[in-house]
């Protein structure tokens, strides 16, 4: 287990979600063992200690969002309550702890937190997560709720504007320092990618890299593929963009076999783009700001509609890219977004992500999600400057 | 109180009585329903052996049952196993169980031997034992249609009847109560069928909430590509599993010699749909559907059942293998030991039965006429008699299903420290091991795995005990289902309390094993898997299991769970700690 410690402490610090001095995990085999900054880790092991889990991660973001986001609640308030789909989904809601509520020992009460939920924010300490069954679950959680908070807090802004002392000043920081340009430019990709099998599955396993490391997507959400004849590759569920090797699943056209079972839940959606579009790649990720965008409306006043997420009927704009409705899965996206995303060649899903095409390999699929993305971010900025 | 009905129904075959008594709300409480609820009844009698008339028979369904939620109008039947000795309990669903909470009923609790065949007949203006001459010897249909008339119907077939150390109790619905041989605990108590009907409603104590727990069940299922996935459960029923377990290189064949069968293609969810023009079924009130049925009607296979009659006996034919099974239902014999004790006695004999001759042999088996009274005592009996105990694939005597232990380390430990004996459905660990949910795991290691094979048996015994169905945590978590609990209930759920009520029945069980004389030594799988590699392929190799790395994880389990090195409690009274 400490190899699967070392490997996501890395993950965090690759990712900037979390302070190089402020990681720690817990994980319990027969023996508890905990690793990293020592505070944290005291307080990691033992929070697992009490928990029927496996691993547990406790660490510092590099942004202050989540701390915000506490200091901002109201008196009563107990958890806040992401907007986003894939938050959603997973995590309903995020419970957190005040400083003024931490007792000597934060650890029973935390543990009785983490007892109903994937993860939890203690003001003034971090974001605490728990992995069911492995490390890299606690790990995903972590991420999730780092996304969520960021997603939540930038969207609070644009909204209610800064109430706290420091908020600017950190909230220019984040721009100025933590936020670094986003481009495809000397990125490398094969421009017409050809129907080999073994071409194709390398090129995917690059691109999920890539989208990694230029901060496109945190590591686990998204779903790439692509198409040759009768067949689509496509990532597996649960899989981490930059560690593709041997997670894409060859799916046939006509059903004729069930073993992409394990694929992306995206497939249908994938399949249907590709029905009517004639695309031969599909990048899917979840950009933060796109995200935060996405759920800008300015009907939301007069519209009757509750859950806008899934149940919005219109097409919005942003920059261009339709901006659609829809659940994961089974639920809707893959109705709303295939028919938007042939004229432009990308699409936006409310509160998700983006939907990016290549019509021959790649390198248009990638430059145009860091379009979309770039557009959001600067409109972003144009707006909270207003 | 919401969500339970606080009544249990006992019913004393031997004296013919039928009364309905009040179940301590603690108790309730603390063991929510199902197979907790129905462990929890079997304290006193656990040591009685199964065909003892006084050991109980015990069907007992959730607090959600009868609610809107998800996959949960199941029951679980607990009693002793014939086949293993262990304690024993199966998950059904069908429409019994709703019905049966319906009726006002949280349990029924059957004791004693009826001198004449009867049928139980439950019903909230009266419950009663009836007379059923007529119905014994009946196959499945035939009884579930005479019986119709007193609303839902649960029987026995000939094999429950005759004895048969694998016999099923059969829900009308084509649901089975399977595995362990109940079928033939409740043949020997002269108890052919139990119908029940009734119309209570079981209240919710804040509605709202569940609607909202309800909807965040429903919007995982829609992002869980195993449930509505094009190519999920939902389209295909678990025969979708045939050709991820084919390309795993991890399918049992011909008795677990290899583990590819190049004929697979023949029996997989595609093919079954093409062929029998499969349509969605399921459990009552369940919105994944997982079950199929043919275009007329009939039940078909589901995934371990069509590799067990197909790659395990070395049989192609689509058609034979819906054919077994249908007999099986019928007959009212559980598939897959059926099919494996078949598969062990033909690499006994150095032939495997062909597809003609499996269906004679399976009313052999279920009227014990000929080699059926020896197929019908299960696999491990079998091969011993025979001289040859090496060839029975079994854990405790319970016939192994069709995911081979040396493609999935987890499933090897999960195997052994089922207390059920070879049974998947414990901790389950095809989920993440095969099917990346909710991460996936290395299924070539054993790292980590004792940790997460005890945190999964303690997440499925609560799961068991809802009783929810394994299929719905594909995608949901405890965490949903925790919530759905409390809006029900009234009372606060969440996981890491419901693992606690998931631990404290798993415990039980073990205690309750350990006492009637299992230990460590049962806790070890059939010496194929240690000295033969499977069938490589596709880039995947396949040795046998390393034994001692096996051993030191189990040990490291024991440890987790607070027993000796034996498996066992050593002096700890563990009952006297519990509620
Ligand atoms: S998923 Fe299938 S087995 Fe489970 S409750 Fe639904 S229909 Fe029944
Ligand atoms: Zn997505
Ligand atoms: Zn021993």
């Amino acid at each position: 287990m400490r190899d699967q410690i070392y490997k996501y402490t890395g993950k965090l610090l690759a990712d900037r979600s979390a302070c190089a001095d402020g990681i720690a995990f817990a994980a319990q085999d027969d023996v508890l063992i905990t690793a990293g900054a020592p505070e944290l880790a005291a307080l990691a092991g033992a929070t697992l200690s009490r928990l029927n889990s496996l691993a547990l991660v406790a660490a510092r973001p590099t942004l202050p969002f989540a701390d915000f986001l506490i200091a901002r609640a109201g008196q009563g308030e107990e958890c806040i309550v992401p907007q986003d789909t894939e938050t959603r989904t997973f995590l309903h809601d995020i419970p957190f702890l005040r400083r003024k509520d931490l007792a000597d020992d934060p650890a029973p009460v935390l543990a009785k937190l983490l007892g109903n939920r994937k993860g939890v924010i203690v003001e003034g300490v971090g974001i605490v997560a728990v992995g069911a069954i492995t490390v890299e679950q606690a790990f995903i959680n972590y991420s999730s709720v780092f996304h969520s908070t960021f997603v939540k807090y930038l969207q609070d802004l644009l909204v209610d504007g800064f109430r706290l002392p420091g908020e600017r000043e950190a909230f220019d920081s984040f721009r100025r320092d933590w936020l670094r340009p986003l481009s495809a430019s000397g990125l490398d990709f094969v421009d017409a990618l050809s129907l080999e099998k073994d071409e194709i599955l390398a090129e995917i396993e690059r691109v999920g890299r890539y989208t990694v490391e230029r901060g496109l997507v945190d590591s686990f959400f998204g779903n790439i593929s692509a198409v040759a004849g009768e067949r689509i590759y496509i990532s597996q569920t649960a899989a981490s963009l930059d560690e593709l090797k041997g997670c894409i699943d060859p799916v046939p056209a006509d059903n004729s076999s069930t073993t992409g079972i394990t694929a992306s839940s995206e497939l249908l959606a994938h399949r249907k783009i590709y029905e009517q579009t004639g695309a031969r790649v599909i990048l899917h990720g979840h950009p933060k700001f796109s995200v935060v965008m996405s759920m800008l409306c300015d009907r939301k006043a007069e519209c009757v509609i509750k859950d806008c997420w899934k149940d919005c009927p219109h097409v919005r704009d942003l920059g261009g890219t339709p901006v659609v409705a829809g659940e994961i899965g089974a639920g809707g996206l893959a109705k709303r977004v295939p028919p938007v995303i042939g004229a432009s060649g990308s699409a936006i899903v409310y509160g998700h992500g983006v939907f990016t095409l290549g019509r021959a390999g790649f390198g248009e699929a990638f430059a145009a999600m860091v379009d979309v993305e770039n557009f959001c971010r600067e409109e972003y900025f144009r707006r909270m400057n207003r | 109180m919401y969500g339970w009905t606080g009544k249990l129904l006992h019913v004393d075959l031997t004296r013919g009585t039928c009364e309905r008594r009040e179940i301590p709300t603690d108790i309730l409480h603390a063991y929510l329903g199902g197979r907790g609820l129905g462990v929890r009844l079997m304290r006193d009698y656990f040591r009685l052996g199964p065909f003892e008339p006084d050991l109980p028979l015990i069907f007992a369904v959730g607090p959600l049952c009868g609610t809107n939620s998800p996959t949960a109008a199941r029951l679980s039947c607990v009693s002793r196993s014939p086949l293993t000795g262990t304690i024993y309990d199966c998950s059904a669903g069908g429409r019994f169980a709703w019905r049966m909470k319906a009726a006002g009923l949280d349990a029924v609790f059957i004791t004693g031997k009826s001198p004449k065949p009867v049928f139980l007949s439950i019903d909230p203006a009266r419950d009663e034992l009836h007379p059923a001459q007529s119905l014994w010897g009946k196959g499945v249909k035939e009884t579930v249609a005479a019986l119709s008339d007193h609303g839902s119907v649960t029987t026995i077939g000939p094999a429950g009847e005759n004895g048969v150390l694998f016999a099923n109790i059969m829900m009308g619905e084509g649901n089975s109560i399977g595995r362990g041989g109940l079928g033939a605990v409740m043949g020997a108590k002269g108890l052919k069928a139990i119908t029940t009907q009734g119309d209570g409603v079981t209240g919710i104590a804040d509605k709202e909430r569940f609607d909202a727990a309800r909807g965040d069940v429903m919007r995982l299922f829609r992002a869980s590509p195993v449930i509505f996935g094009g190519l999920g459960i939902a389209e295909y029923g678990t025969p979708a599993l045939v050709d991820l377990m084919a390309q795993r290189r991890m399918a049992p064949t011909e008795n677990f010699r290899s583990t590819f069968f190049a004929d697979s293609g023949n029996y997989s969810g595609p093919a079954i749909r093409k062929e029998c023009g499969a349509k969605k079924e399921g459990c009552y009130g369940c919105p994944i559907q997982c079950k199929k049925a043919s275009a007329a009607g009939e039940a078909l296979p589901e995934y371990e059942t069509v590799n067990h009659f197909g790659a395990l006996n070395g049989i192609s034919d689509l058609h034979a293998i819906v054919k077994a099974n249908s007999l099986c239902n019928e007959l009212g014999l559980d598939t897959i030991s059926a099919a494996a004790t078949l598969s062990a006695f033909g690499e006994a004999r150095g032939r495997f039965p062909d597809a003609a001759e499996v269906a004679s042999l399976l009313a052999d088996i279920a009227y014990r006429h000929d080699q059926g009274e020896l197929l019908s005592l299960g696999s491990r009996r079998m091969a011993e008699i025979l001289g040859r105990p090496e060839l029975s694939m079994s854990v405790k005597s319970l016939e192994l299903p069709a995911y081979d232990p040396r493609g999935a380390y987890g499933m090897a430990l999960a195997y052994v420290t089922s207390n059920r004996g070879g049974c998947h459905l414990r901790a389950y660990p095809i989920s993440h091991e095969i099917l990346r949910k909710p991460v996936p795991t290395d299924r070539f290691s054993f790292s980590g795995k004792a940790r997460i094979i005890k945190i999964a048996e303690d997440v499925n015994a609560a799961v068991d005990s809802l009783v929810a169905c394994k299929f719905a945590f594909f995608g949901a978590t405890l965490e949903e289902y925790g919530e759905l609990l409390s809006a029900v209930t009234g009372i606060e759920y969440g996981p890491e309390s419901l693992k606690a009520i998931g631990e404290r029945i798993y415990l039980t069980e073990r205690f309750y094993n350990c006492a009637n004389g299992f230990s460590h030594d049962h806790d070890t799988l059939p010496h194929r898997f240690f000295e033969e590699a499977g069938s490589a392929g596709e880039g995947i190799d396949v040795p046998p299991i390393d034994l001692a790395r096996f051993e030191e994880e189990l040990q490291k389990y024991y440890r987790i769970r607070g027993l000796d090195e034996e498996g066992r409690f050593g002096d700890r009274d563990l009952l006297a700690e519990l509620p």
